[in-house]
């Protein structure tokens, strides 16, 4: 009787969900590895999604980047400027941007592009019965599809980001120019200046990992749909939400993992 | 041969096969059938490792394959094809792309044979045109014969055809089901799980009923209609 009163709570069931997710994220992740390691990788396949996952999210994040970058350059210039301390936007622009907003905006966006698609996708194919197709053909639906989107998403987002970082500097450049009144040169020279090879690979190593934070769990929600179609639905939130969290939360480890080996080195 | 031995599987609370039994002998085609929730299609699907009873046997030729793993069972799916009942057709591939799916996974063929065997197969299922269309621009009957040319490319000894023929109009139900004779006549094992009861008839030497988790009722189609019990006779005519 307890027993069951317990089972029924939202804390229980919640917590059993987590439990049950991480378990299957744990056991999915292994057979990645595996069969990676030595099975065939599809590279047709991968070349298709990254294309699917580089190409298709170009614009989202050229436009996501360059506003970025163009917002944060007015408001600390319009911050800064009744200090007198305007000159110091391509410094605090470009750590900023580098370091964290573009490896996290652009990772951000790939989870609600990309996570969702892979999710809705996948579950899709469950629903219609192709991954069982896949299965009773002989062939490994993690070969087929989990693998060559997990590596299309792990070749695609670093681009993906270092564009975004290109990108952001650039729109904040324009604006310090036509707003804040900042000489071109003088911001290019204040960046190349600041920017240390540190500041740019902590911000892009982390987005390696990102890009398994987004792919694994969105393939992982699809495959894991078994009763229609409303579970499609539910299982591509699932993606987006689950994703954008652990890039958010993971994000804050990265860099802190970062700053303890800088103060080493 | 494929034998099935006390077969059980529970979801959730619900004890739906209880001790399932039978077998089906080479070159045989036998028939399925039982109401709509009884376990058809879960005993088809674990007869190629898609489901996993809870306790009991199946064998394939002799070969346990309930406790294999994934990697265990392809060398029995490259034997063994699954006609789905909605063609489960990869939506994504060109016909062209679905039917050479199983060949440039499991054989060293090239292009050209590949092309050939393709050429051959839709032709024998009457769709020579179709090899550049997706799934969506098919029929639901042209989908289901996609399907089955499909299951056929790997040269299977034994054939599951779930619900083959649900669903389509006579035509089609007739193209099926001169399909499946035609597969029987080369001496192909297969089991047929259907609603089709006039399929059922035209294609099984034999037919198993399932009720309440058990086999109510095996027997040769000459039997079925001797029985007795009239429990196979009551499902056909709709009476329970």
């Amino acid at each position: 009787m307890i027993h069951a009163l317990i089972a029924s709570t939202p804390l229980y069931l919640f917590i059993i969900e987590i439990l049950k997710f991480f378990g299957g994220i744990g056991v999915l992740t292994l057979q990645l590895i595996r069969d990676t390691i030595k099975g065939k990788i599809y590279w047709k396949l991968v070349m298709e999604q990254v294309f699917q996952v580089g190409n298709r999210s170009l614009p989202l994040i050229v436009v996501t980047a360059i506003s970025t970058g163009m917002v944060m350059s007015l408001q600390f210039g319009l911050g800064l400027e009744k200090f007198g301390g305007k000159m110091y936007v391509p410094k605090l622009v470009s750590l900023i941007v580098l370091r964290e907003m573009g490896p996290v905006f652009t990772s951000l966006m790939v989870a609600a592009r990309v996570g969702a698609g892979f999710a809705s996708e996948i579950g899709s194919m469950v629903v219609t019965q192709q991954i069982d197709a896949i299965r009773a053909l002989g062939t490994s639906p993690l070969k087929t599809i989990v693998i060559p989107r997990v590596i299309a998403t792990f070749i695609s987002l670093p681009l993906l980001v270092a564009i975004a970082n290109v990108v952001s500097n650039f729109g904040a450049l324009l604006v310090g120019y036509s707003e804040l009144k900042l000489d071109p040169n003088f911001y290019v020279l204040k960046i190349i200046q600041t920017v240390t090879l540190m500041d740019y690979f902590s911000g892009f190593l982390k987005s390696f990992v990102f890009a398994l934070c987004i792919a694994i769990p969105s393939c992982y929600f699809g495959l894991t749909v078994k009763n229609g179609t409303k579970e499609v639905g539910m299982a591509t939130t699932k993606a987006v939400v689950v994703s954008s969290i652990l890039v958010l939360v993971g994000n804050f480890f990265l860099s802190k993992l970062f700053w303890i080996v800088e103060r080493l080195t | 041969m494929i034998e099935v031995k006390n077969f059980r599987k529970s979801f959730g609370s619900k004890e739906v096969h209880k001790g399932i039994t039978f077998s089906v002998k080479k070159g045989e085609c036998m028939g399925l059938i039982g109401g709509s929730g009884v376990g058809k299609s879960v005993i088809l699907r674990s007869l190629i490792g898609l489901e996993k009873p809870d306790s009991g046997e199946i064998l394939i030729d002799g070969e346990e394959i309930t406790r294999y793993k994934e990697n265990d069972l392809v060398e029995i799916r490259k034997k063994v094809a699954y006609v789905f009942q909605g063609g489960a057709l990869f939506d994504s591939m060109t016909v062209y792309e679905n039917l050479a799916y199983p060949l440039r996974e499991h054989t060293n063929k090239t292009e050209a044979e590949i092309k050939k065997m393709i050429s051959d197969q839709l032709g024998e299922f009457g769709l020579p045109k179709a090899e550049t269309l997706y799934p969506a621009n098919l029929s639901g009957g042209m989908q289901k014969r996609v399907g089955l040319a499909r299951a056929l490319m790997m040269q299977p000894k034994w054939i599951l055809y779930d619900e083959p023929t649900a669903g389509l109009d006579p035509y089609n139900t007739r193209k099926i089901q001169e399909h499946i004779l035609k597969l029987k006549a080369t001496g192909i094992t297969s089991i047929l799980v259907t609603h089709d009861m006039p399929t059922a008839f035209a294609v099984c030497d034999k037919m198993s009923f399932i009720l309440d988790g058990k086999i109510a009722f095996e027997g040769s189609l000459n039997e079925i209609q001797h029985d007795k019990s009239g429990i196979v006779k009551k499902f056909i005519d709709g009476e329970g």
